[in-house]
């Protein structure tokens, strides 16, 4: 009791470089406008503001699922390698529907060919959201994994995590922003192995569609 | 009041000591905390099992492709923001303290602020 009250008071996590009473900084133009249209911004005027991220920017290509994106495609901390191996994958992702348009013979056909590479970005990883998962839960000795409901941020994750664990899963016969540009075209089109794999996970979850009760055992 | 190898003081091999002779030492107060602990508190079960199951359903008659049953989808959904802002809402007042009158079961925080109210 003594220590969640000395807690709340020093800062909400231990090591946390701002308190609670920090809030989360606007940093775009589109948000600041909303704040100022909605007269929240005089609200706000002397509260304390977190800093902003160091990739934060107010440049209209500023994506934040991209940006999301980037951090988990990072190891070790090699950001720069990390947005280089984005832009390439959007490239390409560009390239090939560039190179289907053209391919395409009728206006039909062309109308129905999607170029814009954020577009398909975004496409693919909305279409490889889970809507359930399992978890394991210990019911008298034996563990079942039980169909629970995802939360909207595990969801955004997962299927994120999904998409580069496809680009980087073997063989590996093509460079990962290749692969990468291939998984969201197919996974945006609603076919290829992350959608796959999402589905089984369903079928999983239907299959223990029995022990839904258990929760938390 | 215990005797053995527990008893204050020495002694000897072969001897044991009398435990009406063994002085008597107050470690922890002799009566009742008033609080009790937290433990199996954190119990809540499943919940929106009927629309899982009726969402579940949906997508085996449709080969596991969801765009056929958004309106079950939605309605899981539904259920389970709703139920969990029901359930933080009630956690915050069980945390607080508040007590509806006619509560059965009461949260380790409710009991314990009784206690306080009430000693003895």
């Amino acid at each position: 009791m003594l220590r969640g009250r000395l807690l709340s008071v020093i800062s909400a996590r231990q090591m946390a470089m701002f308190g609670p009473e920090f809030k989360e900084p606007h940093f775009r133009k589109s948000e600041l406008e909303e704040l100022q249209k909605t007269g929240e911004i005089s609200k706000i005027g002397h509260i304390p503001f977190k800093a902003a991220p160091s990739a934060a920017t107010v440049s209209p290509l500023y994506d934040p699922l991209l940006e999301k994106f980037t951090n988990y495609v990072m190891r070790k901390g090699e950001k720069q390698l990390a947005r280089d191996l984005m832009a390439k994958t959007l490239q390409s992702v560009k390239r090939i529907q560039v190179q289907k348009y053209n391919a395409a013979q009728t206006e039909e056909e062309k109308a129905e060919i999607e170029i814009n590479a954020m577009k398909i970005f975004h496409k693919a990883v909305e279409n490889c959201k889970p809507l359930l998962t399992l978890t394991p839960v210990k019911k008298g000795g034996a563990t079942y994994q039980v169909p629970i409901n995802i939360t909207a941020e595990k969801a955004s994750f997962t299927s994120m995590n999904w998409l580069i664990e496809a680009a980087k899963s073997p063989p590996k016969d093509a460079r990962f922003y290749n692969k990468l540009a291939h998984e969201l075209i197919n996974a945006a089109a609603g076919t290829g192995k992350v959608i796959k794999r999402k589905q089984e996970l369903h079928k999983q979850c239907e299959a223990n569609r029995a022990y839904a009760h258990y929760r938390w055992g | 009041m215990r005797a053995g190898r527990h008893a204050p003081g020495y002694v000897a091999r072969g001897k044991f000591a009398d435990p009406w002779k063994i002085p008597f030492r107050e470690m922890i107060p002799l009566k009742l905390r008033t609080s009790v602990s937290a433990r199996g508190d954190n119990r809540n079960g499943a919940f929106c099992v009927q629309e899982m199951s009726v969402l579940l359903a949906c997508m085996k008659k449709n080969e596991f492709e969801e765009r056929h049953c958004s309106t079950q989808l939605t309605s899981f959904q539904k259920c389970v923001s709703e139920t969990e802002a029901a359930l933080k809402q009630k956690k915050a007042a069980a945390r607080r303290g508040d007590l509806a009158p006619g509560e059965k079961k009461l949260s380790h925080h409710q009991v314990t602020g009784l206690l306080k109210k009430y000693p003895g």
